[in-house]
């Protein structure tokens, strides 16, 4: 068994997508862990949070595995790191709309780094949270060739919020 | 009324105070509707874990909301609209009318 107090975020998710996979298990890997991923560490978050159709049991079982046997309600842990995983309801969504498409790291499904972004800005959108908009400039920063801004910008107006999608490319500079 | 699709009473009352008063806490949607706050928080619990609810901490209170990113609120929201234009209008007066607006502190309610 690998030692997981050494691991990254990003090695933590790939051991995670691998074993699940193993299991027969798909999952989306979403959330601040892709910000982490997509911004290469400048933000961190401690936050593994998989988007499963999978049941419970079937993800226990499988955790059991790689040693995250600490669990609690949907969230497993481990006490050698600080990291934590959780099983969030399907479906992959942003918004109103459904995710189809992901970015692949071998078995580790995520976010893509437009959707990433998304993600982000729809917390700032509806919570007016700065740590998100902060967020999203980061990985947008970090990952410019691989952001569609075309796309950000028609759903920002699907979503009624292009006057805050402005201000996200004012911060972008 | 859409206590069949919703499961039980419980989830159904939580999920209509939400789409009338925009938030809650399991204290004040159990006094409103006379139910026990065990009942509601257990509730909150469960659509807390599906998505349909969100939750943050206020002072030492948990205030939930619908999940404004869960993509299908707008059609939940629709729906409940429409079943409390169905309710007997002796229940409307009675948990989907208290008064929001703001009341200076000291006054007599």
């Amino acid at each position: 068994m690998k030692n997981i107090s050494k691991l990254t975020i990003l090695e933590l998710a790939q051991l995670v997508a691998d074993n699940l996979s193993k299991n027969s298990i798909e999952a989306v890997l979403v959330g601040g862990a892709c910000v982490s991923i997509y911004s290469k560490n400048k933000y961190q978050s401690y936050d593994l949070d998989f988007v499963t159709e999978s049941s419970l049991k079937e993800v226990e079982n499988a955790l059991k595995e790689i040693g995250f046997d600490d669990k609690k309600g949907r969230i497993f842990s481990n006490f050698k790191t600080e990291f934590v995983i959780d099983f969030v309801a399907p479906p992959v969504s942003i918004g109103n709309e459904p995710i189809k498409e992901f970015f692949r790291l071998g078995n580790l499904k995520l976010l893509t780094p437009s959707d990433c972004v998304k993600d982000r800005l729809s917390a700032y959108y509806h919570w007016n949270d700065a740590q998100s908009l902060e967020q999203a400039v980061m990985v947008a920063k970090a990952q410019k060739n691989k952001i569609d801004l075309h796309e950000l910008e028609r759903w920002s107006k699907a979503e009624n919020n292009i006057s805050k999608y402005q201000y996200f490319i004012e911060k972008l500079g | 009324m859409l206590e069949p699709l919703f499961g039980n009473r419980t989830t159904e009352r939580i999920l209509f105070f939400l789409e009338r008063y925009g938030e809650g806490y399991p204290n004040k949607i159990a006094n409103s509707f006379g139910i026990r706050v065990n009942a509601v928080q257990q509730q909150m619990k469960r659509l807390e874990n599906g998505g349909i609810v969100v939750s943050r901490l206020m002072g030492k209170v948990r205030i939930y909301q619908f999940n404004p990113r869960y993509p299908f609120v707008g059609e939940i929201k629709t729906l409940i609209k429409k079943a409390i234009t169905f309710l007997p209008e002796s229940e409307i007066q009675k948990y989907y009318m208290l008064r929001t607006r703001p009341r200076k502190e000291g006054k007599p309610l």
